[in-house]
């Protein structure tokens, strides 16, 4: 199973601020680039992908083609294309229009929930440790290096017989797991970005270190989160899903494409559809995510490039 | 030994290269001096095809009377190692660094050259020896963060004379040394230039450096050659206003009697300052900030040559008493 | 008159991360004095910590051993008392002009910094204005940001920004090492002009003799962090006592077209 941490780390070191471009000799007024930004495929991809995912999860709040909690036994296993049923029904003679939609919400509440926590605390904790002296900085980092090293599915298993299954558990592990990624990434440009004239400028005219961090240095490595955000979305909703088809994420009645999927498996023979739609729902919505923060990475990237040197 | 004509460089609108024409003779040091933008880079990678991909060039390069340009790449490669050796800036960033030296040295003969093993050791113990590094034995098995920016360069040049190129191109390969280093790596190439009959064109941007390395000058501004020639014409009798400009601005040591009344007089100053790429008046490049702007200016000034060796291009050019033929 | 820096068997060392065995000594018993409006360099290779030197003076870098005082008070006493009013009289300017202005920033964001910081108030656009002018800027610049600068326009704003909260020394780390030769010397003369108009003590780190030679009265040669020969520039230049300095001014002269 995917490595998280790994995938994030590479998606987002290519996002480093400026200031990180060694300059020899001056080149003058940097030459404005000629707007050959080549059409931004995973971006614009990536963005409808995901707008589709967060539109169909919100949207299940108001309105779904049959009632969440129906079950229909009679109607049950229906192949795609039936009567009334443009996907067909599961083993309870459920719309599985309906359970992808009530799955997305699942995944959104979840996946949101943790990634902006894990983010957040994660990213504060990364600064206040490269901001550390000398003394604190190298055991800190290496706490942040032992979190990531923790496998977070034996976490999520172990939180699960703790805690007991549900979505709390599965936002909990997933948490768990993100903020050692969310601290590790944000140190390394944050000390390279310390290291920069501007913020000794900074200290000369008597800012805070607090300041400093705060206001020279985030804005700064922001892009570098934000593609961070979009890859770790993704990677939260295929934990939550793989959570869910352990059985150790949320719970029935409520719908998880995870749990859809762990359900179709002993039905391959009768009904193999069933196994297709959360499957093919994952995989789309983890790529749009992954599309969006490649898209996003491409879009900043130059960006920052045109600010620092040709 | 080494004759560019015409050669231009175009990278999308912009033709960034203009050059007429550069000899640099066998044994021969030329140096070629700009600031930012002035084309000094481009035209040396040119020679060895190491441009950017998105670069169009025109022109003609010839090397020891064969054509470089429009070769492919892999012959290019073969040029560059055997016959025409490069030396870059940073050396930390050219050298491997989780290849010890001695092996990257070897490596350099390796792919030119087939010899045994015991040669090539012996090759490369000599290539460090002829770079003047002490106990060059001991140093085969040392990683590049184990030297000083010194030694490192030494290493860099000797992976650049491993197989005895005929021209050696140097980009700016002092210009991250400390002074004391930079006099003895200028003095080393220069020892090299002359007991090899080895080719140096040597590109900087400090006319200082130059002038204590080459023997010929060629001052480029805006992607083109404004002044060449011997270097104690080019240094003492400049005729382009640039040329004299920059001498001018520069800040260098008066003599030791001098100094007392120099401290804190204002330097000459060329104004404005480099402009960006396409954004060069029509003409003379130069004329925008030049003190001695005439009207003929607006048009681009012919060749003139003095004494034959000496030309520039330059519609109002410095006068010197020992003033010659203008041709 | 009491040196408006003076600093005594000064020692200082970069701390390590836990390390038992403390690092070698960056600056070693370092003595040195600077007269309000004198014009110092201060001149060594790479290594050889006049970066240093200049962050300990100045307060951004506490020395462990010896004697660093500013108008006649303990750098220790400024810190906890008045880091402020340290602050305000001490400023700094930058060796890499694009390194030195946060990218994110206005300029007019930029350059409000150091008053927003140490007067607690907002600096007006004509008081900006004003500042910039002083370096041969034009207004027109305060909305533009740092990429669509260049390098001696940056360097010209980082001056600005250094002497909007009026300072009365002025430390720079090779200010002019990053410019193109043309541009440099507008940036040395500009130097000189304020230095003169606003009475600053000048302090200049830089590994070239020949600015030095031009900027400054008096320099000294630091060498592995300890200072091997001072005096005034044109004796020590002219006639160097010490057989490193003699290297330097050698190397300088053989590649120096004057």
């Amino acid at each position: 199973m995917l490595d998280p941490a790994h995938t994030i780390a590479a998606n987002v070191s290519a996002a480093l601020p400026v200031g990180m471009v060694d300059e020899e000799l001056p080149v003058g007024p940097p030459k404005r680039r000629r707007s050959a930004v080549r059409f931004p495929i995973p971006l614009v991809l990536g963005g409808m992908l995901v707008s589709i995912f967060v539109l169909v999860a919100l949207l299940s709040f108001f309105w779904t083609p049959y009632d969440p909690k129906a079950i229909n036994v009679p109607d049950r296993l229906l192949p795609p294309g039936s009567d009334g049923y443009i996907f067909g029904t599961d083993k309870l003679g459920r719309d599985v229009v309906t359970q992808l939609m009530l799955g997305a919400r699942s995944s959104l509440y979840v996946s949101v929930l943790s990634t902006t926590v894990a983010l957040t605390v994660g990213a504060l904790f990364g600064l206040f440790v490269a901001g550390c002296g000398p003394r604190w900085q190298g055991p800190l980092t290496r706490v942040a290096d032992v979190g990531l090293a923790i496998p977070g599915i034996l976490v999520a298993l172990v939180l699960a017989t703790k805690l007991g299954p549900g979505s709390t558990t599965a936002i909990l592990a997933i948490i768990t797991w993100f903020i050692p990624v969310a601290a590790r990434v944000t140190i390394g440009p944050a000390k390279q970005i310390l290291a920069l004239d501007y913020v000794e400028a900074a200290f000369a005219y008597g800012r805070t270190r607090r300041f400093v961090l705060m206001n020279h240095v985030l804005p700064n490595i922001a892009p570098l989160l934000i593609v961070l955000a979009s890859v770790m979305f993704a990677a939260a909703i295929l934990i939550e899903a793989s959570l869910a088809f352990l059985g150790v994420g949320v719970q029935p009645p409520t719908a998880s494409w995870g749990r859809f999927l762990n359900e179709a498996q002993p039905l391959l023979e009768a009904a193999p559809s069933l196994m297709y739609f959360p499957g093919v729902a994952i995989v789309l919505t983890v790529l749009g995510f992954n599309l969006l923060g490649d898209g996003l990475r491409t879009v900043l990237d130059p960006q920052q490039a045109r600010t620092g040197m040709m | 030994m080494l004759e560019v004509r015409d050669l231009r460089v175009r990278i999308g609108r912009h033709q960034i290269v203009h050059v007429d024409s550069i000899d640099v003779p066998a044994g021969g040091r030329l140096g070629l001096v700009g600031e930012s933008g002035s084309g000094k880079t481009m035209t040396a990678m040119s020679i060895v095809g190491l441009l950017p991909d998105e670069a169009e060039v025109s022109g003609s390069i010839m090397f020891e009377g064969r054509e470089l340009l429009g070769r492919s790449d892999v012959e290019l490669t073969r040029v560059r190692g055997a016959e025409i050796g490069v030396v870059f800036q940073d050396p930390s960033r050219a050298l491997n660094p989780m290849m010890r030296i001695g092996r990257q040295v070897a490596e350099a003969i390796r792919l030119q050259m087939d010899l045994s093993r015991t040669d090539v050791r012996r090759r490369v113990v000599s290539l460090l020896e002829q770079v003047q590094l002490p106990d060059p034995a001991s140093l085969l098995r040392r990683y590049p963060h184990q030297l000083s920016g010194g030694q490192q360069q030494r290493v860099l040049i000797a992976i650049a004379i491993a197989c005895d190129p005929k021209l050696l191109i140097a980009d700016e390969p002092t210009t991250a040394l400390d002074v004391t280093v930079q006099e003895e790596i200028l003095r080393l190439l220069v020892t090299l230039s002359e007991e090899r009959s080895m080719g140096l064109l040597f590109v900087s941007h400090d006319l200082g450096v130059v002038r204590f390395v080459c023997d010929h000058i060629a001052v480029m501004y805006g992607g083109g050659l404004v002044e060449v020639g011997p270097t104690s014409k080019v240094v003492e009798l400049s005729r382009h206003r640039y040329t004299d400009a920059l001498l001018a601005a520069n800040p260098g040591i008066p003599a030791a009697d001098e100094i007392e009344a120099y401290v804190g007089r204002r330097l000459t100053v060329i104004r404005g300052s480099v402009p960006a790429l396409g954004n060069f008046p029509s003409g003379c490049r130069f004329r925008n900030r030049c003190e001695f702007a005439v009207e003929s200016c607006i048009e681009s000034p012919p060749v003139r040559t003095v004494d034959d060796d000496h030309r520039f291009r330059c519609w109002n050019p410095a006068v010197r008493s020992v003033d010659a033929s203008v041709g | 008159m009491p040196a408006l820096v003076e600093i005594s068997g000064m020692h200082f060392r970069y701390g390590k991360a836990g390390g038992r065995v403390p690092a070698a000594w960056t600056l070693r018993d370092l003595s040195l004095d600077i007269s309000a409006d004198s014009t110092l360099g201060i001149v060594g290779e790479s290594g050889s910590g006049k970066s240093t030197l200049v962050r300990v003076a100045c307060g951004l870098l506490r020395h462990q051993e010896g004697r660093v005082a500013f108008d006649g008070r303990e750098i220790d006493d400024w810190l906890k008392s008045s880091p402020k009013d340290l602050r305000r009289r001490n400023q700094i300017v930058f060796q890499s002009p694009r390194r030195s202005l946060d990218p994110r920033m206005s300029i007019r964001r930029a350059l409000a910094q150091p008053v927003r910081a140490l007067e607690r108030r907002v600096p007006t656009d004509a008081e900006m204005v004003e500042w910039l002018a002083r370096v041969g800027l034009g207004g027109e610049i305060l909305p533009r940001f740092p990429h669509q600068l260049s390098g001696g326009q940056l360097q010209r704003i980082g001056i600005a920004r250094a002497l909007s909260v009026g300072p009365d020394v002025l430390y720079a780390d090779e200010p002019v090492s990053a410019l193109d030769v043309s541009v440099q010397a507008q940036v040395l003369n500009l130097l000189m002009d304020v230095r003169s108009q606003l009475g600053l003590t000048l302090v200049m780190v830089s590994h070239d003799l020949g600015v030095v030679s031009r900027l400054c009265e008096e320099v000294i040669v630091l060498q592995h962090g300890v200072i091997v020969e001072a005096g005034r520039t044109s004796e020590v230049l002219a006639d160097p006592q010490n057989p490193y300095t003699a290297s330097l001014v050698t190397a300088a002269r053989a590649v120096s077209l004057t």
